[in-house]
């Protein structure tokens, strides 16, 4: 099955799914609305040979990032006097579409049809919630938890949405882009 | 402080007329110590290969008296070789009360010194020597097997330098160590 079909099969079923700006390789990329139409195309797809749930994820697409919150020196060079203009800003890649969302991927894979989905999904990054996967796919477990652990992504229905990387003192979430490094006991 | 030592073959044979060998106790106790230096593995991240290289059979560690042990009960140095996350600093600090005395830090690679390229990272520890007392830094990213050797060696000239009437720790040990639960 071409992508080209998997698409059109998927289209009749769902008419709001549309295929993404940017395709990943040649992998079918497509790009649903809102977190309601997650649950109805996941079942659809597991119903339909792809039975397996490679990757949750999600990226944090607000910029450029405020260098004040971090670790970082500003003027790395100790030589400098004391206010001097700093040695690394934070300036806007050229081309890049920063906006205020959490872009989130889920990828599935079919291992009879050898064939994979990426469905992508744009939500706010303050106060909305996804539906859990877990009780469709086993593997969304540890993915949710480490999603929400390091961007802060609230999954409903997971049955036991707790930090899995980060030590029990790291107060946030260290991926987003708005985090501010709070010194903990190991830092001086 | 001495001791004398008798019917020692080999050493004491091409000694005059003698059957006795004197010497200090501090000598002898310290070379058994440095020539046996069983280390506490702890490969953390890539500077782990090159302590399994040094291990093997090009390298050699094993000339040296060098055995890994897999239980820090038997081991007299631990060699961190790796970058430390601040959650793997605990189960550091556990592992190092765990080796019974005296005990020899190797702080292996540029992220166990101080951090190294994660020196501005939210997760990781600037350098294990914030934990516990390190006798032997290497530098290096990672650094070559024969440069864990070669601290090897620098650690058995440090241990040669111990003396029981001063105590069995080194220098840095007395001190105290810089240990966030102590």
């Amino acid at each position: 099955m071409t992508s080209e079909e998997l698409f059109s099969k998927i289209q009749s079923k769902f008419s709001k799914v549309e295929k993404a700006a940017v395709q990943v390789k040649d992998y079918l990329t497509v790009r649903i609305a809102s977190p309601a139409e997650l649950v109805p195309l996941a079942q659809w797809l597991k119903d339909n040979s792809f039975d397996m749930l490679e990757t949750v994820t999600a990226t944090d697409l607000l910029g450029p990032v405020d260098m004040k919150g971090y670790i970082r020196q500003q003027n790395f060079n100790p030589f400098l006097p004391e206010g001097a203009t700093p040695q690394i800003e934070a300036v806007a890649v050229a081309g890049y579409a920063y906006k205020p969302v959490m872009d989130l991927l889920y990828v599935f894979f079919s291992v009879t049809e050898r064939a994979r989905v990426f469905v992508k999904l744009e939500i706010a990054r303050e106060g909305v919630s996804v539906p859990s996967l877990v009780p469709l796919f086993k593997s969304a477990d540890w993915q949710e938890r480490e999603t929400f652990d390091l961007l802060g992504i609230r999954f409903d229905g997971h049955p036991n949405l707790i930090k899995i990387l980060t030590p029990d003192f790291t107060v946030g979430h260290p991926l987003r882009k708005d985090y501010a490094h709070i010194k903990d006991r190991f830092d001086e | 402080m001495a001791m004398i030592l008798e019917k020692l073959p080999g050493l004491t044979k091409g000694l005059p007329g003698g059957e006795l060998l004197l010497t200090t106790s501090d000598y002898f106790i310290d070379l058994g110590r440095k020539q046996s230096m069983w280390p506490m593995t702890f490969g953390l991240a890539c500077c782990a290969i090159e302590m399994m290289a040094s291990y093997a059979s090009r390298l050699d560690f094993d000339r040296m008296g060098v055995i890994p042990r897999a239980s820090p009960r038997q081991a007299d140095v631990m060699i961190v070789a790796g970058t430390v996350c601040k959650k793997m600093a605990e189960p550091i600090l556990e592992i190092y009360h765990q080796m019974p005395e005296p005990r020899f830090v190797i702080s292996m690679g540029s992220c166990a010194n101080c951090g190294g390229p994660y020196y501005d990272s939210y997760s990781v520890l600037k350098g294990v020597d914030r934990i516990v007392p390190v006798d032997v830094y290497i530098a290096g990213c990672p650094p070559r097997p024969e440069a864990l050797q070669y601290a090897v060696v620098k650690l058995q000239e440090k241990i040669a330098k111990m003396s029981l009437k001063k105590g069995l720790a080194t220098p840095q040990q007395e001190k105290g160590s810089r240990d966030i639960n102590g």
